[in-house]
């Protein structure tokens, strides 16, 4: 039993040592030239653009759910639901926004990626790298780093807009309130800086898609299973991450209200 | 020159390479054989640090190379190429660019030389005409022929292939087995060739070892090695009389 729980704590010494590793790398080489602007970009579009109609999809089913619960739970306590516009307009800025949008680019591009970079490292294509002179940090995980943290900050104002105006529609159709009410009550709960916390959220849960899942990839072992289980881990991982460092955050963003 | 010096591998409790000595002059073709899993390719990953070893040392051209850093490394890479076993190709360049990879990183090139110097490495491997193709729509023994040209491509100075030919059909296989006699013998390349193939390594290798769980059970000429009487060696003579 100890013997047991020693090896686990040796292995997540093992992984922390490893992924702290990686983003120290990550961060000095994105600072340092030469700079792939063409391979960022054309990452940015697989993360963020192609990413916008699933995240689009979901989040507006996700903000319609929260009206509507918002509304129900509001009748029940206080026995009406005029504070709802402000209620869901705080809740989708502050979390719903950021969080969801986040952990649905870690289902698409976080597992993809685990799943390219881990058959990259199965094929040998990371020892080429390494043998015609490349960095495979540099070649492989700074692109897709930036286009994350771009496209993770990109798509939770994507998201927080859209979910606002699905909650205004629910807001109109089913609850009675115009969207001049639905405004005047948002504006007095939510300010500015929710929104720029949130895109802070949303940078901070991007950057870390691409360090777990490249961490995974590179470590992958041989095999269709190895593939699978680096990808599964990634994934994994990083929604874990997603979720502590959306604590952290929050509580360091509530020191500024 | 390349040197092994009491080279030993460890992956946790297991022992791959226990103890290697050996050494290969400049220009001469090297065969290590052996069954799988014997750490054949673990030994060549060894030369060119992209797995560190756990005691021992490693000399390239009086450089003792074994506790060098990644940055350390970058040069010895460069003077070093090799051939993996997997054809490594990067599939998200076409073979152009693949061949081209190492081209651009390491010499100011306009963009005509190195397109003279990819479809000479690419005629060197038998390949015309697939310059816009990505590997995925090309055969793997193409592929494999296409990773040898991104090699030789560089002009290293030291060719490591780690089962050159494996996978590939006869005639390709005497192709490529006639390129690394060629690349040794015309361009003064020192080749280590990690095989299964005995009688290729009879026909043209200088020196061949044989490896067998991390241990050499036996080294020299291909004359010396017709003359062994150690069983695995036997057996991969046998082989070669049958066929």
């Amino acid at each position: 039993m100890l013997a047991a729980v020693g090896i686990k704590v040796i292995n997540f010494n093992f992984h922390l040592i490893g992924v702290l590793q990686l983003i120290f790398q990550t961060l000095a080489s994105t600072i340092s030239p030469p700079f792939r602007i063409k391979d960022i970009f054309k990452q940015l579009n697989f993360v963020a653009v192609e990413s916008a109609p699933i995240v689009i999809f979901c989040v507006s089913f996700a903000a319609v759910v929260t009206i509507i619960e918002s509304s129900f739970h509001m009748k029940i306590v206080v026995q009406n639901d005029a504070l709802v516009p402000g209620f869901a307009s705080l809740l989708i800025l502050r979390e719903l926004g950021a969080v969801v949008s986040a952990l649905l680019i870690t289902s698409r591009v976080g597992a993809g990626l685990a799943a390219e970079v881990g058959s990259m490292q199965v094929t040998e294509q990371v020892d080429a790298l390494k043998m015609l002179g490349i960095d495979p940090v540099r070649f492989i995980v700074v692109p897709r780093f930036i286009a994350c943290l771009l496209g993770g900050f990109l798509l939770s104002i994507l998201a927080n807009i859209v979910c606002l105006i699905c909650a205004m529609l629910v807001s109109q159709f089913s609850l009675g309130y115009t969207f001049g009410s639905f405004i005047v009550g948002m504006k007095s709960f939510v300010h500015f800086q929710d929104l720029v916390f949130a895109s802070i959220k949303g940078a901070s849960f991007g950057a870390v898609i691409p360090i777990f899942s490249c961490y995974y990839g590179f470590k992958c072992k041989a095999g269709a299973e190895g593939v699978g289980l680096a990808t599964t881990n990634s994934v994994v991982t990083t929604s874990v991450a997603i979720i502590v460092i959306d604590f952290i955050l929050s509580y360091i963003f509530s020191f500024f209200y | 020159m390349i040197k092994f010096e009491n080279l030993v591998k460890k992956f946790g409790d297991r022992t791959i390479l226990k103890g290697i000595s050996f050494e290969v002059n400049k220009g001469d073709i090297l065969f290590i054989l052996g069954t799988s899993g014997t750490g054949k390719s673990v030994l060549l990953k060894n030369i060119v640090g992209l797995l560190k070893p756990t005691s021992g040392k490693i000399w390239i051209d009086k450089e003792e190379v074994s506790q060098y850093s990644e940055e350390q490394y970058l040069p010895i890479r460069k003077k070093c190429g090799m051939v993996f076993q997997h054809p490594a190709l990067f599939d998200s360049l076409n073979i152009f660019e693949n061949v081209a990879f190492g081209l651009r990183r390491h010499y100011q090139l306009d963009e005509s030389e190195i397109q003279k110097r990819v479809k000479e490495c690419l005629q060197l491997v038998n390949l015309q005409g697939i310059e816009d193709k990505l590997p995925q729509d090309i055969s793997y023994g193409m592929q494999k022929r296409v990773s040898l040209a991104r090699t030789v491509a560089v002009g290293p100075e030291v060719l490591l292939f780690d089962e050159p030919t494996t996978g590939l059909d006869p005639v390709t296989t005497n192709a490529v087995n006639k390129l690394i006699k060629d690349l040794s013998r015309k361009l003064k390349t020192t080749s280590i060739v990690v095989s299964h193939d005995m009688h290729c390594a009879l026909d043209i290798a200088d020196k061949i070892i044989v490896l067998d769980k991390g241990n050499i059970i036996e080294q020299g000429t291909p004359d010396e090695i017709k003359k062994s009487q150690v069983e695995l060696v036997v057996g991969f003579l046998e082989e070669v009389e049958h066929a």
